[in-house]
């Protein structure tokens, strides 16, 4: 019994880890997609990008606490680039569209990383003071799993500041509820949509560099974690930071027990919980239009 | 009139070239356009959900999965099942599944439709690539018989061509024909105003759900063919990458065209085919593409010649 319920506590503890991650990165896609409407599937290559730049400046550096200052701000800024380029001209044909630009640029970006840093998996070295280990109620646990969990609750609290507190934030949610109505009253929406795309990228970096010690770095990163953070974004309701706060923490308890209990069927659980909540409730857990 | 004799014999050359092609392309081309008329079908499945009823379908590999799955076993355990009933039966599978999934998805809008088609895909595909008893998982099927047609054998590449050719150009007239219709009217003010038609007295959710079930069972017989033209069906059939591949075909060509979906799944495929074979960096180049398709035509290709 007792080994059933240490089995049972680090478990939770994976699924709140991965839960925190997949926040991290559908936070940034919230932003984006849920809040202003625009469908970004690069977004997943901007979270791989922050956790490649992180292993090229920890080479060149030494340093990891730099690279998780620097690194997501870099990837925020080509976030800014693909918005001012590329994805403004556009935004106004559609989803079919941008879906097919930025799918171009998730291929484009994949094939330059396998190009520059090769296929295989990179390991990048937990800092070391977070190397050690922490004895959470009788069980073991890495502490550098801790700190995602801190650092993400961190990131949140930020998010809701800006978001609540900020003009930007202001300006922001006021967009979502009435575009036309912000653009006449004199927002340069053109600007915000570009602040928002770079805060995106930036939160996917930021998921990118914590990302990178935890699990390996490799080419197919994107790809993996494109579905669930979609599914996040979706089941929570598109635009609500709340939504994706409580889907991510589900998805990540879903695949981590999952994997415990059913293997065979763990690959579907997430699918399975967005088809129920979307048949049960159309827009999602917090959102409000359909 | 004379655009009309212009247009009339564009169609009456490509009809010839259709027929000819099997006598002037070698063996390998025949294939490939053999390949792109079954494509070329499934990409006008995605393209009349999107164009006529203004549902982004996410997850569309579904049916096209579904159908080549369901003939390819028929064929394999119904002994002496002929070849149009095979193909049939996938689009009737298909098609029923589309029913099914429609009474869900109709009251869904915009993302939420998108991303509820992608969840079913995943399910079903999840269930095909773990039934390994029944569908093989991820060794995928094969060996299921090549049925010959009133005495003429499908073996045969051109035979093969021609049966496709006949097949998808009556679903293709069948679906050309459906936008002339009544119902095909409705589901265009749908697709204006979803409200206006409401008040009006339409009954939105029937209409979508007839058209999602005919495009199921269309993309079903697609995939039918393609399962007879591999003559091997995987997983790769029912998985995301072909969800996202029609879409792409879709776009190509042009969504608001009804020759789109044909010239798109051209263009798909030879580009795929052509790029796999010169280098292995060919998704760099494939995504360049698309960027620049979509910033230099972002109506499709066929939005570059007509100003709607």
């Amino acid at each position: 019994m007792e080994s059933f319920l240490n089995t049972f506590i680090i478990q939770a503890l994976h699924g709140i880890v991965y839960g925190c991650l997949l926040f991290l990165v559908s936070a940034g896609l919230t932003l984006v997609f849920g809040m202003m409407n625009v469908l970004n599937i690069a977004h997943v290559s901007f979270y791989m990008l922050g956790a490649y730049f992180s292993y090229q400046m920890l080479k060149i550096v030494g340093n990891f606490w730099i690279g998780l200052v620097v690194c997501p701000i870099l990837v925020g800024l080509l976030g800014i680039l693909m918005e001012r380029l590329l994805l403004r001209r556009v935004h106004a044909a559609g989803h079919v569209q941008e879906f097919v630009i930025t799918f171009g640029i998730l291929f484009v970006i994949n094939e330059l990383v396998k190009w520059i840093w090769g296929t295989a998996p990179l390991r990048v070295p937990i800092p070391p003071i977070l190397s050690g280990s922490v004895t959470i109620l009788g069980n073991v646990y890495p502490a550098y799993r801790l700190f995602i969990l801190f650092f993400s609750i961190l990131i949140l609290g930020f998010l809701f500041y800006v978001l609540m507190k900020t003009r930007l934030g202001i300006t922001v949610r006021a967009a979502v509820a009435d575009r036309d109505m912000v653009s006449a009253l004199g927002t340069n929406t053109h600007r915000v949509f570009m602040l928002v795309m770079g805060l995106g990228a930036w939160l996917a970096g930021l998921a990118g560099v914590i990302a990178g010690p935890f699990i390996s770095t490799y080419p197919g990163m994107a790809l993996e974690i494109l579905t669930d953070c979609f599914i996040v974004t979706v089941t929570g309701g598109l635009g609500s930071l709340l939504g994706a706060v409580v889907a991510s923490f589900l998805i990540g308890q879903l695949s981590s027990f999952g994997i415990l209990f059913i293997p065979r069927l763990a690959i579907v659980f997430a699918f399975l919980l967005m088809a129920v909540i979307l048949i049960i409730k159309p827009s999602g857990l917090f959102g409000e239009k359909a | 009139m004379e655009k009309k004799n212009f247009y009339l014999s564009i169609g009456i050359a490509s009809a010839a070239l259709a027929i000819l092609f099997p006598y002037i392309l070698p063996k390998f081309q025949l294939r490939m356009v053999t390949e792109i008329i079954i494509m070329a079908l499934f990409a006008m499945t995605w393209k009349m959900l999107f164009d006529e009823g203004g549902m982004f379908s996410f997850g569309h590999a579904l049916y096209f999965g579904l159908g080549a799955y369901a003939s390819a076993l028929a064929w394999l355990h119904i002994r002496g099942l002929s070849f149009i009933s095979g193909v049939l039966l996938g689009g009737l599978v298909a098609g029923l599944m589309g029913f099914i999934l429609g009474a869900f998805l109709v009251r869904m809008s915009g993302t939420y439709f998108a991303l509820l088609t992608l969840a079913f895909n995943q399910l079903v595909w999840a269930v095909v690539w773990k039934w390994r008893e029944v569908t093989g998982g991820d060794d995928g099927l094969g060996k299921f018989p090549k049925p010959d047609l009133l005495g003429i054998s499908m073996k045969d590449p051109a035979n093969f061509y021609y049966l496709s050719l006949c097949i998808v150009g009556i679903c293709l007239f069948i679906c050309w024909h459906y936008t002339k219709t009544p119902l095909g009217n409705i589901l265009r003010s749908i697709k204006s105003n979803e409200e206006r038609a409401k008040f009006i007295g339409f009954n939105v959710s029937a209409s979508k759900l007839i058209l999602l079930t005919m495009m199921g069972f269309f993309a079903g017989i697609s995939g039918a063919l393609y399962a007879q033209f591999q003559e091997f069906i995987a997983t790769s059939a029912i998985d995301l990458g072909m969800s996202t591949n029609v879409l792409f075909m879709a776009f190509i060509g042009g969504t608001g065209y009804f020759w789109g979906p044909l010239l798109g799944s051209g263009i798909f495929v030879y580009l795929s085919e052509y790029l796999s074979s010169l280098t292995d960096r060919w998704e760099l180049i494939f995504g360049m593409i698309f960027v620049v398709i979509v910033i230099l035509a972002p109506q499709g290709i066929l939005g570059i010649f007509k100003k709607k």
